[in-house]
């Protein structure tokens, strides 16, 4: 027989063979589990020298109209100061958004060089060491008194400042990119031109629209329990009824957010808002509400400004053949006030990812200092973004430049933004999930509130130093 | 006239020995190296891609290890699987998707058998129709979602607008409780049933034709015949398809996260789609992965039953 059975003790090649590959098992295991010392390693206060090479700066971002007008941008003006550098701004769905970013974090190893981050994600890339501690580089080479404090706050302190208010001992990770609130979009020719005050106001005149004009809806508001969009809407409503979403101090969650402030907030999202929405609007996001703005379906709606450029493009709507004519039908005007004014805090900043090569970090502080000029923060306010140098936000170049640009200005000084902790991502998934049910008649709205609560608090007790529960 | 030349030689022997003999096969490269030569580069890429995953995960699955937050990962033991089994939200998970694997399962069995059925007793234009039945099947997921998300919108989707032209109400599809997870069954139907029928037809023309012509000489009916030969005949094979369906569905995601996103609240969330929020909303990687391997356990398990059922059946 050519190949008799083999039987008793491995040949010593075979052995060799199944002894190296457990050592590689078990050393890829290792190099798999460990390396991490979860620290954020620290940009140089001076920005060191640049390469002469050509040099790609990418940026990554969820997929909208600001992403690619950033692109278009510092390809034009950039380039004029740095011609060998091109900017790439990476794109992903707005649901991959985190999960592209964080992935690759965890990877250790990032295909960007300039991640985008919500505010919230801060706390969590900040504890795992991912991006760069920019306070020194901040100090030397940024006029930080051009800003509002809390809006540098929001895009690169952490720990979290209090709301309105920015820490100046705190390190800072990040830098304003494109500013962000709510507008609410009003259809003049229906409600007239001057829009509700009070939130209590609103629904009324939205109730009386709605009678009014059959087939309009009276609102259009994000409602769907993807990224962080009942959640906004949400704790929006929470804000205007004077609620709070936790305790920052005792890290308290159950008893704050749904105390007699929040129970009321959500009973007027689930009782009295949502019978003004559209049937079947329980998963409506951003486009969603535009279309329907767009198509002359909502007297009132509630988006992101950023989001809001293509409600005047006459080819995406039946309001008007003209910008003109939309504008005559379409008004923005902050969001109304009732027992407090606080508008939620939309937008995000730019990071250095602590992956990326020397020159690309250095190239990446450099172009930070630049865009953070108040000369090209203007140039950024007429190509479409959104500025945060306070002289910018004032500036004919920003509130000339579209017709909701004057309540981006005047919603600063109101802004409240959630949580930006190590968790926030679990914190968003529970809120959204647990208001997109009470909002599609899954759960009761008091029901669902005291779920947020208790689930919330369940993770911020659990921390963030285990990988085990989750669940 | 020239002599021809000869067309054989005396010594034939000769002009073959000429050439050197073939080289003997080196000591070093026997068979048995030549074989490992060949195979090692798939084996060590199996072993790369899919052996050695899978040892980590159950390693992970034993610990607190995060994917992001790094530090050393601490033994739990059997914590984590303790936590995934006594969980009401996975038991909630696991309701969702044991009654979208039965729905789907059962209903896309039923028309897939039937289609097959119908098209097996065609002569003309059979090709024609299998090859249009299985379109569906062909495209990906994530494009399947999008179209049907669109087509199932209440406000402005195609179904209601049909719906509204025949004088019915419009629904909302994918943003209630109960017709969310039934539109996700739908779906699904809509895109694997070719997949069964694709099966069941090649199960349908193996069944020998002299099976009915000896039926029909016995003068037996239509219904007697599907009953006694067709059924008896085609089903192991069917159930074979029905396994590989009920394995895809039970791992269901692509079409969760593009139609509904779990939602409403949580009511069309499955398991795969709880484990992926577990692994990258939170990085719970030693969860996630200890949830990943009860999913693997419990799939094995299934088909273990499955197959023995099978071989029964086959036996009998």
């Amino acid at each position: 027989m050519r190949y008799p059975k083999r039987t008793g003790r491995l040949s010593v090649p075979g052995r060799k063979a199944r002894l190296a590959t457990a050592a590689m098992l078990a050393a890829t295991t290792l190099a798999a589990c460990g390396g991490q010392d979860g620290s954020a390693p620290k940009a140089p206060a001076t920005i060191p020298e640049l390469t002469k090479d050509p040099l790609t700066l990418s940026f990554i971002w969820f997929d909208w109209p600001p992403a690619h007008a950033l692109e278009a941008f510092a390809n034009a003006e950039y380039a004029k100061l740095r011609p060998n550098v091109t900017i790439k701004v990476k794109t992903v769905p707005n649901a991959n958004w985190h999960d592209a970013m964080f992935t690759q974090f965890a990877a250790h190893k990032t295909d960007f060089d300039i991640p985008i981050l919500d505010s919230q994600h801060i706390g969590e890339a900040v504890t795992n060491g991912n991006i760069l501690d920019i306070t020194d580089f901040v100090k030397k080479n940024i006029d930080v008194k051009a800003y509002n404090p809390y809006l540098l706050a929001a895009y690169g302190q952490f720990p979290q400042a209090e709301t309105g208010k920015r820490d100046e001992n705190a390190s800072l990770y990040g830098l304003p990119l494109l500013g962000d609130t709510w507008t609410m979009i009003y259809r003049k020719d229906l409600i007239g031109d001057k829009p509700p005050q009070t939130w209590d106001e609103m629904i009324s005149v939205a109730e009386k629209c709605q009678a009014d004009n059959p087939g309009v809806s009276g609102l259009a508001f994000h409602q769907a329990n993807g990224s962080d969009a009942a959640a906004v809407t949400y704790n929006t409503v929470n804000g205007v009824y004077g609620g709070n979403l936790w305790d920052p101090k005792t890290r308290k969650i159950d008893g704050v957010l749904n105390d007699a402030a929040g129970q009321e907030a959500m009973d007027v999202l689930v009782n009295k808002m949502k019978p003004l929405t559209a049937k079947g609007s329980g998963n409506w996001f951003i486009d969603e509400v535009n279309a329907a703005v767009a198509q002359g379906k909502a007297c009132i709606a509630f988006n992101w400004i950023a989001a809001s450029g293509g409600l005047l493009d006459p080819k995406q709507s039946t309001l008007g053949t003209t910008r003109e004519q939309i504008l005559d039908k379409l008004g923005f005007a902050t969001l109304p006030a009732q027992k407090t004014n606080l508008v939620p805090l939309g937008g995000m900043g730019m990071h250095v990812s602590a992956y990326s090569p020397e020159a690309n970090q250095a190239e990446a502080l450099n172009f930070m200092k630049w865009f953070e000029q108040g000369d090209i923060q203007k140039k950024w306010a007429a190509a479409g973004g959104v500025p945060s140098r306070t002289d910018a936000l004032e500036s004919p170049e920003f509130l000339d430049a579209a017709p909701f640009n004057q309540v981006y200005t005047d919603s600063v000084p109101r802004m409240r933004d959630m949580w930006n902790v190590p968790e926030y991502a679990r914190l968003v998934d529970i809120e959204n999930t647990n208001v997109n049910a009470a909002l599609n008649g899954a759960k009761a709205p008091k029901a669902a509130l005291d779920d947020i609560a208790k689930q919330q608090q369940a993770v911020l007790n659990a921390g963030s130093g285990k990988g085990g529960g989750g669940l | 006239m020239s002599d021809s030349a000869p067309l054989t030689t005396d010594h034939p022997g000769q002009v073959a020995s000429a050439t050197p003999p073939a080289p003997g096969r080196s000591s070093r490269l026997s068979d048995r190296g030549l074989a490992v030569a060949f195979t090692s580069p798939a084996l060590l890429l199996l072993l790369a891609m899919s052996v050695f995953p899978l040892l980590w995960a159950l390693y992970l699955s034993f610990t607190d290890y995060s994917a992001t937050r790094g530090g050393t990962a601490q033994f739990l033991w059997f914590e984590n699987y303790t936590a995934i089994l006594t969980s009401p939200q996975v038991h909630q998970r696991a309701l969702t998707t044991l009654i979208y694997v039965a729905g789907a399962v059962t209903l896309q069995t039923v028309l897939g058998f039937t289609i097959a059925y119908l098209i097996s007793r065609r002569t003309h234009g059979r090709g024609l129709l299998t090859t249009l039945f299985l379109v569906p099947m062909m495209l990906s997921p994530v494009v399947v979602g999008l179209f049907w998300r669109f087509m199932l919108d209440a406000q402005f989707g195609v179904i209601n607008s049909m719906l509204g032209s025949l004088g019915l109400g419009q629904v909302e599809w994918l943003t209630r409780q109960r017709t969310a997870l039934i539109s996700l069954i739908l779906v699904d139907t809509w895109q694997w049933t070719p997949f069964i029928m694709l099966i069941a037809l090649a199960g349908l023309t193996a069944v020998p034709k002299y099976l009915y012509e000896a039926a029909a000489i016995d003068r037996a009916s239509q219904w007697f015949q599907f009953r006694t030969i067709t059924l008896p005949l085609v089903w192991p094979l069917l159930l074979i398809a029905v396994l590989f369906r009920a394995i895809e569905a039970f791992r269901l995601f692509d079409l969760v996260y593009i139609l509904t996103s779990g939602g409403p609240g949580v009511s069309t969330e499955t398991l795969s789609f709880h484990v992926y929020k577990v692994a990258f909303l939170g990085f719970n990687t030693g969860t996630a992965s200890a949830y990943g391997i009860l999913m693997v356990l419990v799939v094995i398990v299934l088909t273990q039953l499955y197959l023995r059922y099978l071989n029964k059946l086959k036996e009998d």
